[in-house]
């Protein structure tokens, strides 16, 4: 691997179950060196440590040992604790709740399931997700024992294959959005409204922060060890659709396009490289509105068309959110939301040779310069990609409308939206019910 | 909960992967019947750090770190986050940066964990580009750390220091420079072996079979006498500046004693003592006392001379190389260095392939019953490896 990968690949290797995999580099980074360049790197360095690699036993693997799940392992203030667990790396720099028995059990207490109930396998240190490790993190994170049903299922996507969480450190350094539908956006508290993605809000806040949390405990992705992320960025605050809006305006929840129904209680995750705002979209008509919309979505497409089509053909989702009255003045004009998605399917669209610069000329990252009509005359994509050999001519960005994702939240009475570039396969979205435990409280608020 | 808290780094090699060293020393020592001196072994938090608390946090750590297998026996300074970053106060290096996986278990040395041995050591901050220089050095293909950790033969890191910061790091060139009493010579050598211990895994017992081991094993550090050498400096004669200070390391197989003068020198090394570098070639190292120096020099001697000398006097007669239990049992076997074949018509055996391959240095107290001191050195590849050392010059504090 290339010369700044090596710590990845040792530890994600002990993770995949190849403990001490011996790993030859090249020095550098292949990308930026030219053919020679690559080449005498490659003899002078990496050769010389593939033949070591084949001729020398690996030294042997033995488990790594950690702390029981119900160890206490410190007892002290919090000061003390906080110390301990920020030098220890479990913590992200800012102040953790101890995770002391007693809170921890307080969580537990709204989950049926036993502690030590496998959730999933979490790569890359390939640990256990189980109840008991969910709540410390909660815990730690801020969270109040009632988040504890979101918290589960949310490890449940986390080791959902589809998602593909062994990919949370790739080096663009994507963010994963969490979205909740259902009453229980309501019964726990969550903003839905104006500032929907700014932090102030316990549920929206503290859950974004468990994430990263889960990420760096139980997953293991560990900044300057195996989280690549070249720059990154803080977590995300949990996105909590206005399920009002939708109801008046007829349009189905984000969850229903995994197949879940109005009333369901559901999170939804993606990765996304980044986003914006498209700030005073001005119209009184969808048709006013769309071109703009449609405009933004579009210009945040790069490099990630190499998820379209090439890397990980079809696995672009990308996401608009839009305010209650824009979502109103939309469906005023008619407009379903699957309506939506096939404007942006028509509109937002870019040449076939500019969407070819991106994934091959501009990154390689779809190596060969294979054209979209190659792709096409290989199978691999629809042939709206190749209508004409013109390279002027227009092509979508996904493969189809139903890859758009839409969501309704935040200011109810401003017109503007944001979008969401995403990460393709690298944070694929999946959605997972929230199951209420027996004696879930009717009518909780906080 | 009353008394110090003593927040302490962890001090034992981690491999990429994570996983301590320390599992697959326990499984060794257990093998070896080693666990009742060493009963805590592999036994500990696996966190970076822990907490020690009582008024006698000290007595704890100390108990803890040698029941864990993590020191040489004597106490150790218990690397609190605060000494550590002291220490590394002493280098311009990111903590995190990794000097190389020290074998035989590759334990990752990273500046932190070998900062965490330093202290541990009683090194000062000063001291650390030293140690950082010598992990480098001994994490090198051509120090073979995996051979000097694990052979049977008592094989130690030896470190020579010259240049003008010697003084200012407080490493003896004088009287009982190989010696104790001088806080850089006990402490970078010894934080050279902690590393190698609690990194590299050398056990004794364990993983390192060195059948005898020796005192240079606790540390071996001194610095070339600069006032008192008549000639150009090791590290001018390796290409260096003559202000730049520079750490030497090479492969040292004992420590003998050589009271006399040149002769006696040429006598010693022309010894069984010899065997592993005829067999394998390699550098050896001579002290040169201040008296016997100033009395070559003034004959008219070069540095070069004494070298060429050593090189044609300390041979071995090759009747008394035949009946050698190395000729017999390891060159017989594997085959004898061309240049020693090369010399065998003329009855009388090189130590080493060329004058070269002799380090010379002028270092100890100037008396006239001069003291010199001859390391015979072992295994393969040839080593001495030199590097100029992160420090500012002069002698002020």
């Amino acid at each position: 691997m290339c010369e700044g990968f090596t710590g990845q690949a040792a530890t994600t290797s002990v993770g995949l179950g190849m403990p001490n995999l011996p790993l030859s580099e090249v020095p550098g980074h292949v990308d930026g060196q030219t053919i020679d360049e690559l080449r005498e790197n490659v003899l002078n360095t990496t050769l010389a440590q593939v033949i070591e690699n084949l001729t020398e036993a690996p030294p042997p693997a033995v488990a790594v040992n950690e702390p029981a799940p119900r160890d206490v392992v410190f007892e002290g203030s919090f000061d003390e604790v906080n110390r301990l667990f920020y030098e220890n790396g479990w913590s992200d720099g800012l102040p953790c709740v101890p995770p002391t028995s007693e809170k921890v059990e307080a969580f537990l207490r709204f989950t049926d399931k036993a502690p030590d109930e496998e959730l999933g396998i979490l790569l890359p240190d390939n640990r256990r997700a189980t109840p008991w490790n969910v709540a410390v993190n909660g815990v730690m994170a801020g969270c109040r024992p009632e988040y504890m049903p979101i918290l589960v299922a949310l490890a449940q996507a986390m080791a959902d294959p589809d998602y593909g969480v062994e990919h949370s450190g790739n080096t663009p350094g994507a963010e994963t959005l969490i979205f909740v539908n259902g009453p229980i956006v309501r019964e726990l508290g969550f903003n839905f409204e104006q500032g929907a993605l700014r932090d102030g809000f316990q549920a929206n806040t503290t859950i974004g922060r468990f994430w990263r949390l889960y990420l760096r405990n139980v997953a293991g992705f560990l900044l300057h060890q195996n989280d690549k992320g070249t720059y990154g960025n803080t977590w995300r605050v949990v996105l909590a659709e206005n399920e009002d809006a939708l109801a008046t305006i007829g349009w189905e929840p984000l969850s229903a396009d995994f197949g879940f129904a109005r009333g369901d209680n559901v999170v939804t995750i993606a990765r996304y490289t980044g986003s914006d705002v498209l700030a005073s979209a001005f119209g009184s008509s969808a048709e006013q509105i769309l071109p703009y919309l449609s405009d933004g979505v579009l210009k945040q497409q790069g490099w990630q068309l190499c998820f379209t089509i090439g890397l990980a053909t079809g696995t672009l989702r990308p996401l608009l959110v839009v305010s209650p009255v824009l979502a109103e003045t939309i469906a005023k004009s008619g407009f379903t939301k699957q309506d939506v998605k096939q404007y942006l399917y028509d509109h937002a669209r870019m040449t076939a040779g500019k969407f070819e610069r991106y994934i091959g000329e501009y990154t390689n990252l779809v190596p060969g310069r294979r054209t979209l009509a190659d792709f096409v005359n290989l199978g691999k994509a629809p042939a709206v990609f190749a209508e004409s050999d013109d390279p002027e001519r227009l092509v979508p960005i996904v493969l189809d409308p139903d890859d758009f994702m839409i969501a309704v939240t935040g200011d109810q009475l401003r017109t503007n939206a944001m979008t969401f570039a995403h990460n393709g396969m690298l944070g694929y979205p999946v959605a997972k019910q929230i199951v209420l435990p027996q004696s879930w409280p009717k009518g909780l608020s906080v | 909960m009353a008394g110090v808290a003593l927040w302490t780094l962890n001090p034992a090699g981690q491999r990429t992967s994570g996983e301590f060293i320390d599992d697959t020393l326990r499984a060794r020592a257990e093998e070896k019947g080693m666990t009742r001196r060493l009963h805590q072994a592999a036994i500990f938090p696996r966190q970076r750090v822990e907490v020690f608390r009582g008024d006698d946090a000290v007595s704890l750590v100390n108990e803890a770190f040698y029941r864990r297998g993590w020191t040489d026996g004597l106490p150790v300074v218990p690397p609190t986050l605060e000494a550590v970053d002291r220490m590394l106060l002493g280098t311009a290096s990111r903590r995190s940066e990794v000097l190389g996986e020290l074998d035989p278990l590759k334990g990752v040395a990273s500046v932190e964990k070998v900062a965490v041995n330093a202290v541990m050591a009683g090194c000062a901050p000063e001291h650390l580009p030293v140690v950082l220089a010598a992990v480098r050095a001994i994490a090198s293909p051509e120090f073979n750390l995996r051979g000097v950790q694990t052979t049977d033969e008592n094989v130690a890191p030896l470190l020579i220091v010259s240049g003008p910061a010697s003084e200012r790091l407080e490493i003896n060139d004088g009287f009982g420079a190989l010696g104790p009493g001088w806080r850089g010579n006990a402490a970078i050598g010894r934080a050279v072996r902690l590393v190698m211990h609690n990194i590299g895994g050398g056990w004794p017992g364990a993983v390192s079979f060195a059948g005898l081991g020796h005192p240079g094993r606790y540390s071996l550090c001194f610095a070339e006498n600069t006032s008192a050498n008549p000639w150009n400096s090791l590290h001018v004669e390796l290409g260096f500046g003559a202000d730049e200070t520079v750490l030497t390391v090479m492969r040292a197989e004992s420590i003998v004693n050589v009271t006399g003068g040149i002769e006696e020198l040429a006598s010693v090394m022309g010894s069984a003592t010899s065997a592993f570098s005829m067999a394998h070639g390699g550098h050896v190292a001579v002290v040169v006392a201040p008296f016997t120096a100033r009395a070559l020099c003034d004959k008219g001697w070069s540095k070069d001379d004494v070298k060429h000398y050593l090189h044609d006097e300390g041979r071995m007669a090759t009747n008394l190389w035949e009946r050698l239990w190395i000729k017999q049992k390891v060159v017989a076997a594997s085959g004898a260095p061309r240049w020693l074949d090369a010399a065998a018509h003329s009855g009388r055996l090189p130590v080493v392939e060329s004058p070269d391959d002799i380090t010379v240095v002028v270092a100890g107290g100037d008396v006239p019953i001069a003291q010199q001191a001859y390391f015979p050195t072992w295994g393969f590849p040839a080593c001495r490896i030199s590097a100029a050392l992160e420090i500012e010059s002069g002698t002020e504090g």
